[in-house]
């Protein structure tokens, strides 16, 4: 077969052909099986082709429907419905409307007690005797905040070092004094201490506290990728956007 | 109508014509109308047949649910193109299409030699004819279209819009070229289906008719 063929084949097909012509194609069919069979394969393709797109959209909707249909006899038997009493349905809305509550919640925006975690602090570790700095660690580490509080203010008026201003601040944003612990944070975020990073991360905490979310992402987006707690921090990002 | 059809049938059986529609033919119709009520009896009436067949023979529901959409759309397909006149109960024709197909799939699927019965034993000679021919379509259908993707993306586009643009003038407008170029272009895009086709038909003997 050459290309004259297929054209004729066409031409035959879209009836374009002079009577003449026609009669010798169709002459030509009974005489030659080799033509006759590539016409009728011709033929046959161009069905197939015109099945397959030009009726794509009506088969798409035969599957979809036969999927449709074969689920619903696929389908598992429903267990036994037992009939409950009115008022239990007002008891499975109630518990529907608390699971619903909850799950919404876990959906909400990050919270500061998501991610409120203050590490223990060790002074007594280097020796030191000094007496309120021991029972500064204790109240720190029981969570008395208040206590603790107090305590390093004393301690303050004599050791000015980043570690007890850190924890300071600390204590401070957990007792939910601010503006004081956003005071302290800053002064170390300005300084070059290894407490650095850790008080930036503390005022995001603190921004987090009063959701001021954009602040705490800016904040966030300041701490180094070599930062020990960077976990936490892509943690809340992710939480943020 | 359906006297109609009872009275042709009745009148083509007593002058002894070979192939007689059988009534069932309504099952085929319902298919490609994508009648929903028609499907959904089929499900009822036959299904349920094939999946406890497939079920037996190291298969799941999962399996026969597939099997049995494959033969539908199989149907369908041949339904819409060809005359597909069914000559015995659609319940002996179902059932043989499924289970073949399962059978196939089971050997195509396992390297350990499961030895299938090939031949048709279904007590409906003209059921047995009617599968062979499905199964012929089917496998022409699959033929066709793997030709078809051997095409260049060219000929693919172009006989793609061919048949799905109502006229070769919007083809011809929608790639931006001349109508005499699209219409040479596609008779010579089936005319290298076609040879394809002849030459894979030479070495396996597909057709057998």
């Amino acid at each position: 077969m050459n290309e004259e063929h297929f054209l004729e084949f066409d031409e035959y097909l879209q009836d374009e052909m002079a009577v003449a012509d026609k009669l010798a194609f169709e002459q030509q069919l009974e005489e030659q099986p080799d033509l006759a069979m590539a016409f009728e394969t011709y033929k046959e393709l161009q069905l197939h082709l015109k099945n397959k797109f030009g009726q794509a959209d009506e088969l798409n909707a035969f599957k979809k429907n036969l999927k449709g249909i074969s689920k619903e006899h696929f389908r598992k038997p429903k267990p036994k419905v037992i009939a409950l009493k009115p008022w239990y349905y007002a008891v499975a809305a109630s518990v529907a409307v608390l699971f619903g509550l909850f799950f919404l919640n876990q959906n909400s925006n990050p919270t500061f007690e998501d991610y409120n975690q203050p590490e223990m602090v060790f002074f007594t570790e280097r020796g030191d005797a000094d007496a309120n700095l021991k029972l500064a660690q204790d109240a720190f580490n029981a969570k008395r905040y208040k206590e603790a509080i107090s305590l390093f203010e004393t301690i303050l008026e004599a050791d000015k070092s980043a570690e007890i201003q850190y924890f300071y601040g600390v204590a401070l944003l957990e007792e939910n004094k601010l503006p004081e612990a956003e005071v302290v944070f800053t002064s170390l975020e300005k300084g070059n201490s290894i407490y650095k990073n850790k008080a930036i991360w503390s005022l995001a905490l603190s921004k987090l506290k009063q959701k001021d979310y954009k602040a705490c992402k800016e904040l966030l987006l300041m701490i180094p990728e070599d930062y020990e707690g960077n976990d936490q921090v892509d943690a809340l990002l992710n939480d943020l956007d | 109508m359906v006297f109609s059809l009872f009275l042709v049938f009745s009148v083509k059986s007593f002058f002894m014509t070979p192939t007689t529609v059988h009534p069932d033919q309504m099952y085929i119709e319902g298919l490609a109308n994508n009648d929903s009520a028609i499907i959904h009896a089929i499900y009822k009436k036959f299904v349920p047949k094939v999946v406890h067949y497939i079920k037996n023979n190291s298969g799941d529901e999962d399996k026969a649910q597939d099997v049995i959409q494959e033969v539908m759309i199989l149907l369908f397909n041949q339904a819409k193109s060809e005359q597909l006149r069914l000559t015995c109960p659609f319940d002996a024709y179902f059932f043989l299409l499924c289970k073949r197909k399962w059978l196939n799939e089971l050997k195509k699927h396992s390297n350990k030699g499961v030895t299938i019965k090939e031949e048709l034993t279904s007590i409906h000679e003209s059921a047995d004819e009617m599968v062979l021919q499905t199964e012929h379509f089917d496998k022409k259908q699959q033929l066709y279209d793997a030709m078809f993707q051997k095409l260049g993306e060219k000929c693919q586009e172009l006989l793609k819009l061919s048949f799905a643009l109502s006229s070769m003038e919007e083809v011809a407008e929608k790639l931006a070229v001349t109508y005499g170029y699209v219409r040479k272009k596609k008779s010579l895009c089936i005319g290298q289906l076609t040879q394809w086709i002849q030459e894979t038909n030479r070495f396996k003997s597909i057709k057998n008719t």
